[in-house]
């Protein structure tokens, strides 16, 4: 391995001095990189990833970093590849209801654009100043409005991915229904970065319209507030987020916690006014015949900070949990789940019973100190076979890399067969792996 | 199985314009015999087709030249109805609207809805990601499926997705809706279901021209409104449709836009005050509401048998799937109007406007020495002209084998390779449905040609 300063040098040779920023301080996982590449346009990125392939050098890309943690531990990471600077839009057609933009681009800027036209897109992210596009696509993260939204799969339409050439593949187009072709939008999406480089993405886009609301509606029990909110979000008048919180997650987004409550269930609403004061009449009605004593109603701007808070939850850099993980499973198991877990003091948990997701995260109370490994590890293995008895699987989103040496992030959550396919994908698009290798399901 | 050639004549087509006979035609009962035909099949170095109920558009459904078909008619159970998750678990040849009507009975519905519902299997709308009128608003098929089990071409089973909406690693599931029975054939679907909504409310907007249809759907949209489904009829379809079937379109109308809103009460009632005087605003002549079941049946009714009603005008047709940016509707109509003056050719145009999703029907009379040959051309320089529009060759029928030559306007080299690298990977012997979606691989070319002969005026074998 040569130095990281000549390496560096043999990179800036390559690409130009400016791209190559200083590795000081840039880990995955915190193995230190021994470069960062930021490219300025898409030829520049084509070059590091031509120079990567031909040198085995491996890439490990990255938007906003919000969500970098997500993934196995990296045994070396050579170059960080920083998007940023590919961050333009490309095509805003309101009236066509679709946007084409540059994946570097962050959330939060896109959805300013696209307000100038009364659109959105369903994407959600925390820290959607930072997080970017890309990033999402990558993850394919969802948020607490997953069960309106969808998956990010559900709105990308085309997509453009630099592949292990260091040229530009494109699947899809700008329309909104599309059949030409195999559908690789849905394969890059969630693939974490390890079959190419996301460039462009374009999205069906949705028109704003009518306000937003909350409820936040207390439970004497967790599993009350589960069963209760799962008889909601089956009706017509559903809110289009419904999460239940426990009590010491609800205290940490700074929600008013009567003093004998378990768990919070927090209503999400949007509409037209009519039909969005409809539904939170309804939805207050239908959580109290379900044993809540009463909830509490958010005006647009608290429901819009509150649902903000909950996102960013999980991945607030200043007070990341030691663990956080992520269930998935049918929907109406989200209640067996949650009344198989075991939590330890300081673990709470974010459950959507219409979506099919149940998040564990914890905070170990200072007094406590940091969790032991095998404890730890026990606790997830746990979990897993929670998860797995009840038609699931589990993700290990965030742990200090002590843990993750002894986990795999997505252990034992794909069958044989299908990761045979997996990895076959894995070979024929990144053959020298140097696209995010040793990251995702199965190491690939 | 069925093996004789004169049995075989019916297997030798579907929806589309190519025809290709199979040498055989497996009927199996079950994912076991699914899976041990494939393996035969694979042994002996013999490609395999899957069949549903062959009423695809873009030949997919048929047999590769020595190849064999599966047909999965025998294989129609619903297996298990989930009120709880809001799942069904089917074979793949249960015919759409069966599904849609069973659960209905709990409240629920299957969305996709395929013009083709009433014979289409549901293993066939999963390989062509079949969309239909009310895509507009929940998607296409890729949008519900949640899980299959799918046999790959050496008959080996696997599973795609669960029962949970997010899956961990690759969206295999994701990629395999829509791979056209090149990447495995599903044996067992699990789809998503949605609640019944509680409005739901039908309009019919009657214009004199199609510009002005067209520029009403650009009003309903621009509106910020998204309807359930929002389709276009044009003169010639009206005509054909009122020749079968009263579904109560005004015969003298330039065009017709079929309007559904679905929702709360009160989102409905509100919404249907915007859209009604977006029509009236873009100059519609009359403007019907439908509320009742049986008043919305019937202006559906017109709809889902226009394909079949242009049998009244002329015996075959060829229906191009275009799609464009929605706001181009105007001008890409306009075209094909000039492409019915060049070529020709008859066309009418009953199509999704709400997602830009053009279905221009060529009809044509195939026994007319030539006539076949220009509908073609007109329909490849429609594909053409939607392309450099920003849209796309195909919305919702496929690329199979008759598109697959128009596949370089859309896409690079490069990019088609890079699909290919999929299908290498479910696979890597190409014995599925070889051939088809990209223009090199095997031609299709018929070995015998067969020539029509008149018995009597009109009658032909």
């Amino acid at each position: 391995m040569t130095s990281s300063p000549a390496f560096a040098r043999n990179l800036s040779s390559r690409v130009g001095p400016n791209a190559v920023l200083a590795a000081e301080g840039a880990s995955v996982d915190r193995v230190a990189a021994r470069a960062v590449v930021r490219p300025a346009d898409r030829q520049q990125l084509s070059e590091v990833i031509r120079w990567a392939t031909a040198d085995g050098v491996r890439l490990y890309p990255r938007g906003g970093g919000v969500l970098s943690s997500l993934g196995n531990l990296p045994a070396q990471v050579d170059v960080i590849l920083d998007l940023s600077g590919l961050n333009r839009i490309m095509d805003y057609q309101p009236a066509d209801l679709t946007v084409t933009t540059e994946a570097g681009i962050t959330l939060a800027a896109l959805r300013r654009e696209l307000v100038q036209g009364d659109k959105y897109v369903p994407l959600e992210a925390p820290r959607p100043d930072r997080a970017t596009v890309g990033g999402i696509l990558a993850t394919g993260f969802s948020g607490p409005l997953r069960f309106s939204y969808g998956l990010p799969r559900d709105w990308t339409i085309g997509i453009s991915v630099a592949g292990s050439d260091g040229s530009e593949a494109r699947a899809g187009g700008r329309v909104v229904k599309n059949v030409t072709g195999y559908d690789l939008n849905k394969l890059y999406t969630g693939s974490l970065g390890t079959l190419g480089v996301i460039v462009e993405a374009s999205f069906k886009l949705a028109p704003i319209q009518g306000t937003w609301a909350a409820l936040a509606a207390p439970f004497p029990s967790i599993s009350g507030a589960v069963a209760a909110a799962g008889a909601l979000i089956s009706q017509v008048y559903a809110p289009q987020g419904l999460q239940v919180v426990s009590r010491n997650i609800a205290a940490r987004l700074g929600l008013d916690v009567p003093g004998d409550s378990g768990a919070v269930a927090l209503a999400f609403i949007s509409g037209r006014p009519r039909a969005a004061s409809r539904r939170l009449e309804e939805s207050a009605r239908q959580l109290e015949a379900g044993g809540s004593p009463g909830g509490e109603t958010l005006d647009e701007s608290a429901a819009t900070d509150l649902l903000a808070r909950l996102t960013d939850l999980p991945w607030r850099e200043e007070d990341l949990p030691f663990l956080a993980l992520k269930v998935t499973l049918p929907p109406s198991n989200v209640g067996s789940l949650v009344a198989a877990m075991e939590l330890p003091a300081g673990a709470g948990l974010i459950a959507d019973p219409g979506f099919g997701t149940v998040h564990l995260l914890w905070w170990p109370p200072a007094e406590v100190g940091e969790p032991e490994t095998d404890a730890t590890l026990d606790l997830i293995d746990s979990a897993r076979r929670n998860a797995r008895n009840l038609g699931g699987a589990v993700a290990v989103e965030v742990c200090p890399p002590r843990i993750k040496a002894g986990a795999d992030v997505w252990e034992g959550s794909v069958g044989e067969a299908e990761l045979e396919i997996m990895r076959r994908i894995k070979r024929n698009f990144d053959p020298a792996g140097i696209f995010n290798p040793g990251r995702f399901v199965g190491r690939l | 199985m069925i093996f004789h050639p004169e049995d075989l004549l019916v297997y030798e087509y579907d929806g589309s314009v190519d025809r290709s006979m199979p040498r055989a035609v497996v009927l199996p009962a079950n994912e076991d015999e699914v899976s041990r035909t494939l393996a035969l099949a694979y042994r002996e170095g013999v490609p395999v087709a899957g069949r549903g109920s062959g009423t695809g558009l873009s030949g997919g459904a048929l047999a590769a030249p020595g190849g064999i078909q599966i047909s999965f008619t025998r294989m129609n159970r619903i297996l298990q109805v989930d009120t709880e998750n809001r799942t069904a678990t089917i074979e793949p040849g249960v015919i759409n609207l069966d599904l849609d009507t069973h659960v209905r009975k709990f409240g629920m519905r299957y969305a996709p809805d395929p013009s083709s519902q009433k014979a289409c299997s549901l293993g066939g709308n999963i390989a062509e990601n079949a969309g239909g009128p009310h895509c507009l608003a929940y998607g296409t098929t890729t949008n519900h499926v949640l899980g299959m089990r799918v046999a790959l071409e050496d008959g080996a089973m696997v599973n795609l997705g669960s029962g949970a909406r997010e899956i961990p690693g690759y969206d295999l599931r994701g990629v395999f809706v829509g791979s056209e029975g090149t990447f495995g054939i599903a044996t067992r679907i699990t789809v998503r279901l949605l609640p019944l909504p509680e409005t739901v409310k039908t309009f019919l907007g009657v214009f004199p021209d199609i510009d002005s249809a067209c520029s009403a759907v650009s009003a309903v949209i621009g509106h910020g409104i998204v309807p359930a489904a929002l389709e276009m009829i044009d003169a010639l379809s009206i005509r054909a449709v009122q020749n079968v079937t009263d579904a109560g379109y005004p015969e003298d109308a330039g065009a017709v836009l079929l309007i559904e809103l679905e929702g709360l009460w009160e989102e409905v009632d509100e919404v249907s005050r915007e859209v009604e005087s977006a029509l009236w605003e873009t100059g519609a002549s009359d403007v019907r509401v439908a509320e009742e079941d049986s008043e919305r049946e019937r202006l559906w009714l017109g709809r889902k048998t226009a394909f079949g009603a242009f049998g009244t005008i002329a015996p075959n047709y060829y229906l191009v799937d275009g799609v464009v940016p929605r706001t181009r509707l105007t001008q890409v109509l306009r075209k094909v109007s000039e492409v019915s003056e060049k070529y020709g050719i008859i066309i009418a145009n009953v199509f999704h406007a709400g997602d830009g999703n053009l279905h221009p029907c060529m009809l044509f009379d195939e026994r007319e020495p030539g006539v076949k040959e220009r509908a073609m051309a007109g329909a490849a320089e429609l594909m053409e002209y939607c392309v450099e529009m920003g849209g796309s060759l195909s919305g919702e029928h496929g690329i199979g084998l008759e598109k697959k030559q128009f596949m370089p306007l859309v896409y690079t080299e490069r990019d088609m390779d890079t699909m290919k690298l999929v299908r290498d990977a479910f696979a890597p012997a190409n014995r599925l449905n070889p051939g088809k979606i990209f223009p090199d691989g095997e031609s299709y070319e018929p070995a015998l040609q067969r020539t029509p002969t008149q018995v009597d005026p009109g009658m032909y074998v």
